[in-house]
């Protein structure tokens, strides 16, 4: 909306949004968001399709908040400001949270856009943190309740997504695939593979090192106890890397022994590798007929193109070191007890078993098409993240709203006690807390309203109740019997980021955009 | 009706309702345009390609994959037709037709306002108990019965254009997995491990099943080398016997003319020289794989290698060679100093055919054979051709899946009946929506059928019904259930989207 523009302040074409003008643009950007991402949520939210209208009109359906925001498009300013908050989080699950609880906190609360609205909030979020670190348990003690609270947790996050229909069999994969880990928390050990065919029941855990590649002509096809070097070197052929080279002789005798020294330059190499005594050469680029032919006589698989994130997995898996040159002895090589080669539907590939690393392990996915294989794939990513989280932090709470009418409570509490303003601003935030189970309810088609008061009743009546949102069977219920669990960091992460999120940008009072390049 | 449970009413905004309905629709429509190819009387479709290219076909994942489809839930239907193919190879039309009629009952139960959440459960567990019921109903079949396996493939054939044919193709299909098999193993059946090498001219009737290996590249006869060889000894080659070239680009630099005379001396030598090489080991027969980096051989080379008696192949594709290798029980040699006993292949006759217009390449009596398969089909026009191997190849793959899972079901959409009567009974023992929703999804299996009978031109309703298992009518298991299993799996995905958003 222009403004009327002192003269020669500000340039041609820059448009300017001050005081109510500002704050509703940027409520209203934020809102947008949230309402985009808002159905997805709990576990009856919906997928979305995102339809790519570059070339290639590309298909994903994801219920994965991040995938959805990172390729939106967005004009408005504040709504970008979000996405962007949104993005540091990446790691942990709750994004869509994130926006709806910061979109909701706007909305109650930008009527008190003074600083006493900043401090009510801000002692809001604070005794909502308090609340929850008070709520949460921790079983890190006990092995068995501890495994049960991740199968928990598992299943709670799978809720929502595709793999609903197997989540106990999904949720089993995670959390072995993360107890594998041993608290190292090194995601990278875990290697997703897709392949399309099968249904998703038939996805399993494998404790070894599976390589999407094949095995060279006429080699050896089973080893066993073996030595294996990584490289990243190129064995097709032996260039100087100068553009331009050339070799200039007098008669073609001289070629033909120009060509014989490039063959001899190439079998040296291989000699060379050999030499390491090694059995299995894994390169990352192309290995052309000639050193393929040079390894299969002395029985050795040489795996060529391995990709490069593939390379510095499979270095770390197998405990050793990318090599480029071979002249020393000292090459680090990587130990497995078993290279064979299998197949998964249609296609082969290479099964690493026994490997130096004991905590890799490689998840198969089957599905019926691609789009089932990507969204399964980010799924289960997801519940790694929250498990991973969990394992370094493991409080954990309940789940299914229970934790926000807990801190609302707590925070209406708090707001009656204080005077002034602020206890708007705190009585406020109570409301947005409570539009979480309220999302939650509406997506499953309850009646959130009557839902909510239930609950809040409930937690009234008895402080240590246990109700939260049972979507399944609409009603309230005991979150402990139902197994809804989450994880205290991801939660505790969240309220955070919203409040930031929001506090931010509820302060601004004007929007000032700049005039568009002009074209010359 | 029962009294829906809270929770299970949906109480959806109107733009949700219209996104779900226009993917459910575009679904629908693309499940319709492949419906009229199912069964022995379906009818096959001409797809125009932009550039003239014309295919006719009945292999609906092929159909779909030609059809540019741009709505998203329809792109989802191309998907689950592929994978079908993966997974079993043939059905891939019925899965289409299944999960299109699935559909259409899920815009029922939606319209009454069922969540579609629970719709998407219950046909989960309905898609659970069919799977349940086909195993009660199968048959199991042993790999040494090869009339059974005969009579699978025989059925697959049934609704393509090659269904004459099929007392020659079908027990060719069989011969070949049994003889690619390898019985340790059997799960690593790879389809890739026989050849089909269609070749226009004749019929289909002329096809054969080749004991040996079949090159669609002839021998190099302009230097008037040997065409038939007895006894022949083959070396695969992946060098080139023409003039030394570097990998470094280079020049040869004369100053005078009669060094010119020096240059043409040498490599008449240096070919010389590899010819002799090659002659020492014994090899008179020589593949050479294709070179983009330079010729394969010069008219010189070739001269020389006729005058040695050495037949010449050349252009053998990079992919080719490991068939090659593994079917000849040789190994590939890249250099000309490799050249050792143990890696030439040994065979009784190698010779250049003429086949309908053109040549190929025939070996045969091949000692230590790999397991491999060749055929060799022939058509009279490129289209017959093309059609004729999709469908071995459905037929290849509706015995590969017997070999993996050795069950066979009657076909003629007996057993889509079947596990209607089944789901029907069980969902009077559930309540509330659950029981609707089995119900419906058991209605969507009579469509099977219903498709069957309309294309025969019979009324749908009425129809003869005979004894499949009698009729030798017979499919394997894998086929049916994983049809079943990808069609829920795909329509619960289509069910869960209920906004699509324009991104980058």
């Amino acid at each position: 909306m222009m403004m009327g523009q002192p003269s020669g302040v500000l340039a041609q074409g820059v448009q300017e949004e001050r005081g109510e003008d500002a704050r509703l643009s940027a409520f209203v950007g934020a809102v947008a968001i949230a309402e985009l991402v808002k159905t997805t949520l709990g576990p009856k939210g919906m997928d979305k399709i995102l339809q790519s209208m570059s070339r290639g009109q590309e298909v994903t359906v994801t219920n994965d908040g991040a995938t959805i925001l990172k390729s939106v498009y967005i004009d408005n300013p504040a709504a970008k400001v979000l996405v962007g908050k949104v993005f540091m989080e990446v790691r942990l699950k709750g994004l869509v949270l994130v926006t709806n609880d910061g979109a909701t906190i706007l909305k109650s609360v930008h009527q008190q856009s003074s600083c006493q609205g900043f401090r009510g909030f801000r002692e809001a979020s604070d005794c909502a943190r308090k609340v929850l670190e008070e709520c949460s348990f921790n079983n890190a003690q006990d092995t068995t309740r501890f495994h049960q609270d991740l199968m928990n947790i598992a299943m709670t996050t799978l809720s929502s997504k595709i793999l609903t229909g197997d989540k106990a069999h999904f949720a089993r994969l995670a959390v072995d695939a993360i107890l594998r880990l041993k608290g190292s928390g090194n995601l990278e050990a875990i290697h997703i593979i897709k392949k399309a065919g099968g249904t998703l029941r038939e996805s399993y855990l494998d404790e070894g090192y599976i390589l999407d590649k094949k095995i060279g002509v006429g080699q050896p096809k089973r080893i066993e106890n073996a030595r294996i070097l990584v490289a990243n070197t190129a064995m097709d052929t032996d260039k100087v890397k100068i553009y331009g080279a050339r070799v200039r002789t007098d008669s073609m005798a001289k070629v033909a022994e120009i060509e014989a020294a490039e063959k001899e330059k190439m079998r040296e190499k291989c000699m060379k590798i050999i030499n390491h005594n090694i059995n299995c050469f894994i390169d990352r680029q192309l290995i052309y007929n000639f050193p393929e032919e040079i390894f299969a006589d002395h029985g050795v698989m040489a795996i060529e193109h391995a990709d490069f994130e593939g390379i510095e997995n499979l270095a770390l898996v197998l405990g050793g070191e990318i090599s480029s040159t071979f002249d020393g002895q000292d090459a680090k090589l990587g130990h497995c007890k078993l290279i064979e080669e299998i197949m998964i539907g249609e296609d082969r590939l290479i099964h690493f078993s026994g490997v130096a690393l004991g905590e890799a392990c490689t998840i198969v996915l089957r599905g019926a098409s691609s789009h089932i294989l990507e969204e399964a794939e980010r799924s289960l990513h997801d519940a790694l993240c929250v498990l991973q989280a969990t394992v370094r932090d493991s409080r954990v709470i309940y789940g299914g709203g229970w934790p926000e009418i807990r801190m609302a409570k707590a925070v209406d509490e708090l707001a009656a006690r204080t005077p002034g303003k602020k206890s708007l601003a705190m009585s406020a935030y109570a409301r947005a807390l409570r539009a979480l189970p309220a999302t939650i309810c509406d997506n499953a088609g309850l009646d959130s309203a009557e839902l909510v008061a239930n609950l809040r009743a409930a937690h009234a009546a008895d402080p240590n109740s246990r109700m939260g949102v049972d979507a399944v069977c609409g009603e309230a219920g005991d979150m402990a019997q139902l197994g809804i669990y989450e994880a205290f960091r991801v939660k505790s992460q969240v309220l955070a980021s919203a409040t930031e999120a929001a506090e931010m940008i509820l302060r601004v009072d004007e929007i000032i955009k700049a005039a568009p390049r002009r074209r010359q | 009706m029962p009294a829906p449970k809270q929770g299970e009413l949906l109480k959806g905004s109107a733009k949700k309702k219209d996104v779900r309905s226009s993917n459910i629709e575009s679904a629908k429509a693309v499940a319709d345009a492949v419906r009229t190819s199912l069964g022995p009387r379906g009818m096959d479709k001409m797809i125009a390609a932009p550039n003239g290219d014309v295919i006719i076909t009945n292999d609906g994942a092929t159909i779909l994959q030609r059809m540019t489809v741009t709505q998203p839930a329809a792109k989802m239907l191309v998907e689950l037709s592929k994978s079908q193919d993966v997974v079993a190879g043939d059905g891939t039309t019925s899965v289409v037709v299944v999960c299109g009629a699935l559909l259409k009952k899920c815009q029922d139960l939606l319209d009454r306002g069922v969540h579609p959440t629970i719709v998407s459960d219950a046909f989960n567990m309905a898609a659970q108990k069919a799977c349940e019921v086909l195993e009660q109903v199968s048959v199991s079949v042993d790999l040494d019965d090869r009339a059974s396996l005969v009579r699978a493939a025989t059925t697959s054939l049934s609704s393509k254009v090659v269904s004459q044919y099929s007392s020659l193709l079908s027990p060719m299909a069989v011969d070949c997995v049994l003889r690619v098999m390898d019985p340790a193993r059997p799960n690593m059946l790879d389809l890739r491990d026989i050849k089909v090498l269609p070749k226009s001219g004749g019929t289909v009737d002329d096809s054969e099943l080749i004991d040996g290996l079949v090159f669609d590249q002839k021998a190099a006869k302009a230097a008037g080398g040997p065409i038939k060889v007895e006894k022949a000894k083959i070396a695969l080659i992946q060098f080139c016997i023409s003039p030394p070239k570097t990998d470094l680009e280079n020049n040869v630099i004369i100053s005078d003319y009669s060094q010119m005379d020096r240059v043409y001396k040498e490599e008449r030598n240096y070919t010389l020289g590899l010819v002799k090489k090659i002659k020492a080991s014994g090899c008179n027969v020589l593949l050479i794989q294709k070179s983009i980096l330079r010729d394969a051989t010069t008219e010189l080379s070739l001269h020389y290698l006729a005058k040695a008696k050495i037949m010449v192949v050349r252009d053998i594709e990079r992919d080719d060679i490991e068939f090659i290798s593994k079917t000849l029980n040789c190994l590939p040699i890249a250099h000309v100093n490799h050249f050792k006993p143990e890696k030439l292949g040994t065979a009784d006759l190698v010779e250049e055919v003429e086949v309908g217009k053109g040549r190929v390449v025939k070996i045969t009596g091949i000692a230590n054979k790999g397991k491999t398969a060749t055929v060799l089909l022939r058509g009279s026009n490129k289209l017959v051709l093309g059609e004729a191997e999709r469908s071995l190849h459905d037929a290849l793959c509706v015995i590969r899946c017997l070999v993996n899972k050795r069950f066979l079901i009657a076909g003629g959409a007996s057993s889509e009946m079947e596990i209607n009567l089944a789901l029907s009974n069980w969902a009077k023992s559930l309540g509330g929506m659950e029981s609707i929703c089995v119900r419906a999804f058991a209605e969507a299996l009579e469509v099977v059928p219903y498709t069957l009978a309309e294309n025969a031109g019979l009324n749908p309703i009425q129809g003869t019904i005979t004894n499949m298992l009698e009729e030798n009518v017979v499919q394997p298991m894998l086929v049916t259930s994983s049809a079943v299993t990808l069609a829920t799996e795909c329509v619960r995905m289509i069910l869960k989207i209920d906004d699509i958003v324009p991104v980058r």
